[in-house]
């Protein structure tokens, strides 16, 4: 019996020694300084390229006492962690950034958030663009999940060269005289065609988007009906301006994200780019060469719209909810969005930047010189407010399937309804 | 008097027995078992995991059923589990058999890089092939294609690439894994059998037949049935070569990918854990056919010897 | 007829090594690539044909890493991570492999497919709950809250059972019975050292998988104190700026390591082999 004894400690030393070392590793999260009024630790969930890192330090070193831990995660994973630690009701951090197209998935938490209407934050609402604000605000406008951040506005990118080469204008007022319309901006593809036989946009999902980052309603309205069988639905018009492009062979097949993409526009292998201000970055760190390429217009009005942004919104397990909120407060004042533009391409969702000097006078090397910024800041403000929906992102992937089955080959009036089909499918669960 | 003694002795052996299996089921009550009845209650409810949950008895198998979106992947599954992991074991076997050579040289460097795949990570796994197999006509594998004469595939996006392109994948990824095995398999057998049958004139391939087959049958079976778990529940491969389409388009969607597309982009976690139990019971089926199928293999061995 | 059958020897000598050398390249080459890029600047990932051979970027590409990620404190906490899973798998496997093969007790066939079963519910799906209550237990953002997870381990008492039934004789465990040896007795100095060969294989399966999950890791641990490499490596790969060079000499700098821990348990697996035979 002593063996049987003698290999259950063994066992169970074990045991101990392994969870002292693992508990002794690190022990340091948020709720440590809970019961000491003078130190108070804030976590906060950040993804993608932000300057949010530099920004908490500066806030640190100016609010003593205030210590601010930054996790920056890629966009899915820190959306899907989120979406768990809230649905455990266990572990959100004190402070979380969403993305806009994933904001409805969240607002059906409306109990795990602080409302920050009722920390004050009505009184900076006339720093922000309306729409902008609004978006982040519940379906009966009482509840206000998040401050506003970055925003999106599109704009044109457009290849210098490809323009010169095909005998298109290359200034930018120029090229907005020219394309002031959507048939404008076939009529430009199609000279690119002939004259280069290159295709004039990269993608299906681009051609796609032209008119949905801007239409005013898309899938569903607010009760969660689907509207896209309904006459003049904006999604079957950018469907059929999609369809219409690719039959023109103006759409290209480089599908944004992947390395072919980088590679076509490095080589310069399609003319235009309806993205927005971020969209330089992600050019520079995948296309290198293609600096100095491109400049930018405004869009024709039909085009122009929202591609990405984010709000900055407090999770109500939090105990330090004032705390947080004079940190994302100032975070995403006017002062500090502009500091967020220059170092990290972040485009300002408070007007009041776009009158500042340094945002209006900023050349940027990368567009040849060119000043930039008053061309999204004119589309910024054209912007209205569209309602999304828990299952929009699901729902436009089904379209941009059947879109890239059409590109090789389908007959659209079949992947249309088969498009229809399936999302009814993911609705109905 | 003797007897007593025996008996005592089995009660031992049972107490022991109860005692080293114990960590595990300890652990599993602490960690395992509460997920387990969470995911078959869920199956039974409507929940977008946060709000409240509604019994919807059994609709979420009823739509799962009749999506044809499951049985599309279903197939998927098959198929790759098919493509990817049955030629696995076959190979993984002859490596396995060639390692095990006494004369062979450079025995460390061949098994560490054959084995070099498993420890890769993803990420720069995903990297490679997804440069390698990607959709534009001057990809690698096109190229290649391109010298046979053959015309460019997309390989993301078509129904036959995006699956040949992941079974490769999965296959390259984990023969190395299953030659681990068989190694380890091989290294139970005595030396001296091998000494006795090359005594008696064996060639190398009736030696594989009539000693490395059957003593390693134990070993097949255990790689057969974890294959199989493992293709039936193939997730991480696909989701990472395809990137941003992963949970869009159906070419290569697999069972678990179906469902975790449910649970964290439909919300729908109802409808996911139904998913997972039909996947349950696929995998039961399956696995003990495929179990049974490499018991008979060598049974029929050992019949044709005696 | 000793000529030709010498001839045969070499021949069937000759398509081994060829077979060999042909799955060893295809299965490093992936590995090289990596090392290729870790070398170059990000713009190399693009280029089409794909660039074969090495730059002259090695440290300033490891040097970006350093600056972005706590490597080596990351290293370490994996490191940690992978070796209390490994022990504690190899423990618990080989003890309730032991009991399985070579004890008769009720209920031994059940508590086994119990076993089997447990490793059917695919983990995506058990990741609330499992997150759940780890949160619960306070384990969350430590390393304890990742390894209880890992320590379910179905693989590695199938493969113990298997391989002791096959390997350690029950004559042996019945001469050592008679000679007054406690089960645990037995289990060490008899079973342990004739398995060693299986916790090689066992342990590089455990250690390589522990080391390269990554959805679980990221689930549980926030803190970047807590931060293993798979963690810190995917707050490398965030989508803007992308910097490919640097990605690619983070994954390869942490895959070098494994490779070691891999020679390691070869070496073991080899020694074993031959102490085996002698015996």
């Amino acid at each position: 019996m002593l063996n049987f004894k003698r290999s259950l400690l063994l066992f169970l030393v074990l045991m101990v020694t392994l969870t002292l070392g693992a508990c002794s590793d690190n022990d340091s999260s948020g709720n440590v300084n809970e019961n000491n009024d003078e130190n108070v630790t804030l976590d906060f969930w950040v993804f993608g390229a932000t300057n949010y890192e530099d920004l908490a330090e500066e806030y640190e070193a100016e609010n003593p006492g205030i210590k601010i831990n930054v996790k920056v995660s890629e966009l899915g994973d820190h959306h899907n962690s989120l979406f768990t630690a809230l649905s455990a009701e266990s572990g959100a951090p004190d402070i979380a950034m969403l993305e806009v197209d994933q904001l409805d998935r969240f607002k059906q938490a409306q109990d795990r958030f602080v409302n920050l209407y009722d920390l004050g934050a009505e009184d900076i609402k006339d720093d922000y663009l309306d729409w902008k604000w609004n978006i982040g605000k519940s379906t009966d406008g009482e509840f206000l999940f998040g401050l506003p951040t970055d925003i999106g506005p599109k704009a044109m990118f457009y290849r210098v060269d490809l323009f010169e080469e095909a005998g298109l204008p290359t200034d930018p007022d120029e090229v907005e005289a020219l394309i002031q319309t959507k048939d404008d901006f076939i009529s430009a593809g199609q000279t690119i065609k002939e004259e280069l036989d290159k295709p004039f946009v990269d993608s299906m999902e681009m051609a796609y988007r032209a008119i949905m980052d801007g239409a005013e309603e898309s899938y569903f309205d607010t009760e969660g009906n689907l509207l896209i069988e309904q006459n003049g639905n904006a999604v079957k018009k950018a469907f059929d301006l999609a369809v219409e492009m690719n039959d023109l062979g103006l759409v290209g097949k480089y599908d944004m994200w992947t390395p072919e993409w980088g590679n076509a526009v490095n080589n310069g292998d399609f003319a235009v780019e309806m993205g927005a201000a971020w969209l330089k970055g992600w050019i520079l760190g995948n296309a290198p060469e293609a600096n100095g390429q491109f400049k930018v217009a405004t869009l024709p009005t039909e085009f122009a719209g929202n591609w990405g942004g984010s709000y900055v919104t407090i999770p109500n397990e939090t105990k330090n909810s004032e705390e947080a909120y004079e940190f994302i407060k100032w975070l995403v004042s006017p002062e500090n969005q502009l500091k967020s533009f220059e170092s990290a391409g972040l485009f300002p969702s408070a007007p009041a930047v776009y009158e500042m000097e340094a945002f209006k006078n900023a050349s940027d090397e990368f567009f040849g010189g060119q000043n930039t910024a008053q061309y999204f800041a004119k589309a910024a403000e054209d912007i209205s407010f569209t309602y999304k929906g828990t299952k929009y992102v699901s729902a436009q992937d089904e379209v941009l399937n059947s879109l890239l089955n059409i590109q090789n080959g389908a007959d659209p009036d079949e992947e249309w309804q088969a498009a229809v089909d399936r999302i009814k499918a993911i609705i109905s669960r | 008097m003797w007897k007593r003694k025996y008996r005592s002795e089995e009660q031992k052996d049972k107490i022991s027995a109860y005692l080293y299996i114990s960590p595990f089921f300890i652990i599993f009550a602490i960690i395992g078992l509460y997920p387990a009845i969470f995911s078959l209650y869920l199956a039974f409810q409507r929940w977008n995991g946060l709000g409240e949950m509604e019994f919807v008895g059994l609709r979420n198998f009823t739509i799962v059923l009749q999506d044809p979106v499951f049985w599309k992947s279903v197939y998927n599954t098959i198929v790759m589990g098919l493509m990817g992991t049955a030629p696995q074991l076959v190979v993984g076997i002859i490596l396995a058999f060639i390692l095990n050579q006494t004369y062979l040289k450079f025995k460390n460097t061949f098994r560490a890089m054959i084995f070099m795949p498993y420890i890769t990570s993803m990420v720069a796994v995903a990297l490679v092939f997804g440069v390698f197999f990607s959709n534009n006509e001057t990809a690698l594998a096109n190229y290649v294609l391109n010298i046979f004469g053959l015309d460019p595939v997309s390989w993301k996006t078509s129904e036959w690439g995006a699956k040949i392109a992941i079974s490769i994948m999965v296959f390259w990824r984990w023969v190395g894994y299953n030659t681990i095995i068989y190694l380890a398999g091989l290294q139970s057998i005595p030396k001296s059998l091998y000494e006795a049958a090359r005594i008696d004139g064996a060639n190398i391939l009736q030696q594989l037949r009539y000693i490395t087959i059957p003593l390693l049958k134990p070993f097949i079976i255990l790689t057969v049935f974890f294959s199989t778990v493992g293709a039936l529940q193939l997730f991480t491969e696909p989701t990472v070569f395809l990137g941003n389409a992963a949970f869009s388009r159906t070419e290569a969607m697999t069972i678990v990918m179906y469902l975790y597309r449910d649970a964290f982009n439909l919300q729908s976690f109802g409808t996911a854990s139904a998913t997972a139990i039909i996947l349950l019971a696929l995998i039961i089926i399956f696995s003990a056919i495929n179990t049974y199928l490499s018991s008979g293999l060598g049974k029929k061995e050992r019949r044709a010897k005696s | 007829m000793s000529t030709a059958r010498q001839k045969l020897e070499s021949l069937k000598k000759v398509f081994m090594y060829g077979f060999l050398a042909v799955v060893s390249l295809i299965s490093i080459f992936p590995f090289y690539w990596m090392f290729v890029m870790a070398t170059r600047p990000s713009a190399a990932y693009n280029s089409i044909p794909p660039t074969m051979t090495p730059g002259d970027r090695l440290v300033e590409n490891f040097q970006a890493v350093l600056n972005k990620i706590p490597f080596f404190g990351a290293l370490w906490n994996t490191f940690v991570l992978c070796v209390v899973v490994t022990l504690v798998v190899l423990l618990i496997s080989s003890l309730a492999g032991f009991a399985f093969a070579k004890f008769k007790f009720p209920g031994k066939n059940v508590l086994f497919l119990a076993i089997l079963l447990t490793m059917i519910i695919p983990p995506q799906l058990g990741l609330i709950p499992q997150y759940y209550l780890v949160s619960k237990f306070h384990l969350l953002d430590t390393l304890l809250g990742v390894m209880i997870v890992f320590f379910l381990n179905p693989l590695g008492i199938f493969l113990m059972r298997q391989y002791i039934s096959n390997s350690v004789p029950d004559e042996l465990i019945e001469a050592a019975k008679l000679d007054g040896c406690s089960n645990f007795k037995i289990f060490r100095s008899i079973v342990l050292p004739i398995i060693l060969p299986a916790f090689a294989t066992l342990g590089i399966i455990v250690f390589t998988a522990t080391w390269g999950e990554f959805l679980w890791q990221f689930t549980v641990l926030r803190d970047p104190a807590s931060y293993t490499i798979q963690v810190a490596l995917s707050s490398l790969n965030t989508t803007n700026n992308v910097d490919f060079g640097m990605v690619m000499s983070g994954v390869f700098w942490a895959t070098l390591p494994l490779v070691v821990v891999f020679l390691m348990f070869n070496k073991l697996f080899i020694s074993s082999i031959t102490e085996g035979s002698v015996k």
